[in-house]
């Protein structure tokens, strides 16, 4: 049974948290181009919101795989975390880390489970927001609070810690890994999670400045 | 010849059901020019003349070649330079009135026998559970008679230079042995000779691998880092690649 042997091995694990992290990825990629469309207009992205609602099969089945890929990278990334716990640093009385910047790496499940509370507070926000109200009004009206949207950068703070190792960590598990490759690797490593990071990040601080008062 | 002043704090356990403790040592007058391993030669000597235990490590050739020494100074396997073995380290990069902590190899696959010496065994049973290369036996093959591109036979000699002192697994937040194990598939996986278990052997070794009770990678590189032989994690991207296509074809 080759599933069971790929389940039960260490790589395999591995493999499926680099699996899980890619289409996660790849969801954040089409989310932040519909959050674009905030700095155009309410007009523009209360379009784009009803046109995508207007397929609700499309928006079900979306979600619920969605919902399953996180469920996978979570439940995968937590029995990691607490399997290596178990022959964690705290073995030497000195113990020196030789690898610079390695803050990400190290707390990649902290960032994640901060970034679960975060989807909680989200998906509570908007997703089952009241259906009488816009959801482009809703958007302005719980950003517009000074600690909402600082929470919000807070989480894609973290975001950005998260990827910043776990793009070139995704790809290192797929074994892409040349040298001909690895410094535009190591760049958009920064460069992806950044543009992440201004472009959602960027949403919350246009209504908590009140820049977008009139959007 | 220069020489310094050392503080040691070493770890020691008489054997693998002891529990352990550090002990300090003040050593005076080590030359300079003298390896880790030969300034432990001189508190050994002079631990003895005392009628004291000695301190028990491993090593054999000294030259940085055989794999059997290695220790964790002051939180870094194989002490502070890059690229070296323990018994290749100088003592002129300590300076004077240096504190140095000794601590054995740790890991849950390595049982301690006694102070710095573990059983690193669980790496040899990796390797054998690789199994055999199959050859045409036979006269004796023709110079050339199997073409090996030049970068090919490079990089599997890059990966053969693993010399299994197990530092790799020591120095890994995680306590995995993926460096090592992916280092030895690597070498037999980039070469024409290791073709025909290829797959079978990227399968066992891995499972024997999990089976030993080393951790899981998580990326962090210390791995590359502390490696003597600069063994790259390139070769554990090759691994995973290897094993996916193996689990995949053989099930
Ligand atoms: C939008 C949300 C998220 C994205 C885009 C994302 C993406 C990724 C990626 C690409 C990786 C690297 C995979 C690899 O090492 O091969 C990763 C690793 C990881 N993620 Fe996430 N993640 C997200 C949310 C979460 C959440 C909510 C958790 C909750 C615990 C989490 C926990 C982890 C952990 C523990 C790892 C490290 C696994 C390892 O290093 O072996 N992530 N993530
Ligand atoms: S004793 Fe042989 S490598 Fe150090």
């Amino acid at each position: 049974m080759w599933f069971v042997r790929f389940l039960t091995s260490s790589i395999g694990k591995k493999l499926i948290m680099a699996t899980s992290g890619l289409l996660l990825f790849l969801f954040l990629c089409t989310h932040v181009a519909g959050n674009a469309t905030i700095f155009m207009s309410s007009k523009v992205f209360q379009g784009y919101a009803n046109e995508l609602h207007s397929h609700p099969l499309i928006v079900l089945t979306f979600s619920l795989g969605l919902l399953a890929v996180f469920l996978v990278h979570i439940v995968v990334g937590l029995y990691l975390f607490y399997q290596n716990r178990a022959v964690s640093n705290s073995r030497y009385a000195v113990c020196t880390r030789v690898v610079k910047n390695s803050f990400a790496s190290e707390t990649m499940p902290y960032t994640g489970l901060f970034l679960l509370a975060f989807l909680v507070v989200h998906i509570f926000g908007f997703t089952f927001s009241p259906k009488t109200v816009l959801i482009s009004v809703t958007v302005k009206q719980l950003l517009s609070n000074f600690f909402y949207a600082l929470f919000y950068i807070l989480a894609f703070a973290a975001l950005f810690i998260h990827l910043s190792h776990g793009f070139w960590s995704m790809l290192q598990t797929f074994g892409v890994n040349h040298p001909r490759y690895n410094i535009l690797i190591a760049r958009l490593t920064i460069i992806i999670p950044l543009f992440f990071f201004l472009v959602f990040a960027g949403v919350a601080f246009y209504f908590m400045t009140g820049l977008g008062a009139s959007y | 010849m220069s020489s310094i002043n050392l503080t040691l704090k070493i770890w020691r356990q008489p054997n693998s059901d002891a529990l352990g403790a550090f002990e300090t040592y003040l050593l005076d007058g080590i030359h300079t020019d003298m390896s880790f391993l030969e300034m432990l030669d001189v508190l050994n000597e002079k631990l003895t003349k005392e009628g004291r235990d000695p301190v028990a490590f491993d090593h054999d050739c000294r030259e940085g070649i055989c794999g059997m020494c290695g220790a964790v100074v002051n939180g870094v396997a194989h002490g502070p330079e890059k690229e070296v073995t323990l018994c290749q380290l100088h003592m002129r990069h300590f300076q004077s009135g240096d504190i140095l902590v000794i601590e054995p190899f740790r890991s849950r696959a390595y049982p301690i026998k006694k102070d710095l010496l573990v059983d690193r065994s669980a790496l040899d049973r990796i390797i054998q559970a690789g199994g055999y290369v199959s050859v045409n036996t036979g006269g004796t093959p023709d110079g050339n008679s199997l073409p090996i591109p030049s970068q090919q036979a490079e990089l599997a000699m890059d990966a053969a230079a693993c010399i299994g002192c197990g530092a790799c697994v020591a120095s890994c937040p995680n306590g995995a042995a993926m460096l090592f194990t992916s280092a030895k598939i690597s070498q037999l996986a980039l070469l024409p000779q290791g073709q025909v278990e290829r797959k079978t052997r990227a399968l066992a070794m891995v499972a024997q691998m999990d089976e030993e009770g080393f951790g899981n990678c998580t990326n962090a590189r210390e791995c590359e880092a502390v490696c003597p032989k600069g063994i790259s994690i390139r070769n554990i991207a090759r691994m995973n690649k290897e094993f996916l296509r193996a689990v995949l074809a053989e099930g």
